[in-house]
């Protein structure tokens, strides 16, 4: 029997804070998205960054505020940056090889804290998520989380391309450290550092408070398409090419 | 589990246990799991007449939910046929599953089910477990009839149904039994119970979603028109 338990015991791990539970990120009332999204100390974009968000700007006044990209298998899945920063309560179960972030029942971000390292995110057997790789690593009573491998383009947003907080972009080349702690009980602060050189002149770092739902009951995104709304998605695909 | 046994363990920093609010330590069940060919006991449900008679219906609409990628949900989540994640911490257990689905919320914290008329029915229902000894004991009502609704054995998930599980780890923490028991008096003549073993696997790397595409024209018509007899 002892050897049995031991036989599975992991190596030592100390006890960490439980992150787990329902979150509900602290909008201090900017009254609409974008002005929640870019509430952050502005970062020092790349002036090619700076050109780009004119042109998507331009395009927004136009009208065109629906990323037509082909949705096709590979389209990377999620957006790190919009779940972090979105009203819906970010849901974190704890456990101690893997920490798991989604919002509301929606799966998210898989932080893997067990040690292992980020994989070769420049391979091609990688396929990137919207959510990137995310290794994490506790410093006292702080989970640091290292994000790599994040996807050049994107299909299923607004935009085309992953945009963080304040008019950055989250791509291939960049890279994102968080510091989460938990500040009492029901109050977690999460301090966000992105770094990419083709992005950013300097680190951007921003922080979100989260507050504790107790008892919360996760909402599911239930829109089922029925067979005659997906055989109208076959039918529009047909005629548009 | 003997306290001695529990002490040793602590001293040995092990995360082979997780401490519930209160103290006592609990098997893990955190890992990924596999199905396998002998993972399945799972004898056929006695239906009512009128679950027979529903039963193309609902086969009809659970591939409407597969061709369409609705979240798969109860139990199909539990026979997803890739490797299923679980994550337990001292509150809440997470279960995610390689196909579309909502993440499975399993709360452990002594919390009941939310009064009927303020819980809004989902595929995966809502869920509340305590330990039993080492055996993990779930109770999941307020489900809803989307996804896939199918019932392993036969019969099919209403909003009427009532789902008990009980996990059990093997001493050496590499299989997971679970047992399911459904009742639902418009579906089953008396409860349906079935098990299935899981078989922990190393450690699996991204990506873990599959990114279902409900437009894709190919994979509708596979997935609806009926397949040719063959002829060699």
């Amino acid at each position: 029997m002892i050897v049995a338990a031991l036989a599975v015991a992991s190596p030592a791990a100390a006890q960490h804070p439980d992150l787990s539970g329902m979150w509900i990120v602290q909008d201090p009332g900017s009254g609409d998205w974008q002005a929640w999204f870019d509430n952050v100390p502005k970062p020092q974009l790349r002036p090619e960054i700076v050109k780009d968000n004119e042109e998507l700007a331009a395009r927004d006044r136009a009208g065109y505020v629906v990323n037509r990209a082909p949705r096709t298998a590979d389209c990377p899945v999620g957006n790190l940056p919009m779940m972090m920063a979105s009203s819906p309560p970010l849901n974190i179960v704890a456990s101690n090889e893997e920490v798991l972030i989604g919002a509301e029942s929606n799966r998210g971000r898989f932080i893997y804290t067990d040690g292992r390292p980020h994989p070769d995110v420049n391979s091609p057997s990688y396929v990137p998520s919207g959510f990137g790789h995310s290794i994490g690593r506790w410093e006292g009573d702080t989970l640091v989380i290292d994000t790599i491998g994040f996807p050049r383009r994107v299909c299923d947003s607004r935009k085309p391309v992953m945009v963080t907080p304040g008019g950055g972009r989250a791509k291939e080349t960049t890279h994102l450290i968080e510091h989460y702690r938990l500040v009492s009980p029901d109050e977690l602060s999460v301090t966000f550092t992105w770094e990419d050189p083709t992005v950013l002149l300097a680190p951007h770092t921003y922080s979100y408070t989260y507050k504790r739902l107790r008892d919360g009951t996760p909402i599911e995104n239930n829109d089922e398409p029925t067979a005659a709304t997906q055989q109208k998605y076959i039918t529009d695909q047909i005629e548009s090419k | 589990m003997p306290q001695w046994i529990a002490t040793l363990l602590l001293m040995a920093g092990s995360t082979a246990f997780t401490f519930a609010q209160g103290g006592a330590p609990h098997p893990d069940l955190s890992g990924y799991w596999e199905l396998r060919f002998d993972s399945f006991n799972v004898p056929r449900a006695s239906l009512t007449a009128a679950a027979q008679t529903a039963a193309e219906a609902r086969r009809k609409k659970d591939l409407d939910a597969i061709r369409g990628c609705a979240n798969i949900g109860m139990p199909a989540l539990m026979n997803d046929r890739e490797t299923l994640d679980i994550r337990q911490s001292a509150s809440v257990i997470g279960m995610v599953a390689k196909s579309p689905s909502s993440t499975r919320y399993i709360y452990t914290d002594g919390r009941t089910h939310p009064d009927a008329e303020e819980l809004e029915g989902t595929t995966n229902g809502h869920s509340v477990g305590r330990w039993q000894g080492e055996a993990l004991l779930v109770d999941t009502v307020g489900f809803n009839d989307r996804g896939i609704t199918a019932v392993p054995g036969g019969g099919y998930r209403t909003a009427r149904s009532h789902l008990v599980e009980r996990y059990q780890l093997s001493s050496d923490g590499q299989q997971l039994t679970v047992t399911f028991t459904w009742t639902d008096p418009a579906v089953f003549r008396r409860a349906h119970s079935y098990a299935f073993r899981y078989h922990k696997v190393p450690a699996v790397t991204e990506p873990r979603v599959l990114n279902c595409i409900p437009n894709d024209a190919e994979r509708a018509r596979f997935l609806s028109e009926a397949p040719m007899p063959l002829r060699f």
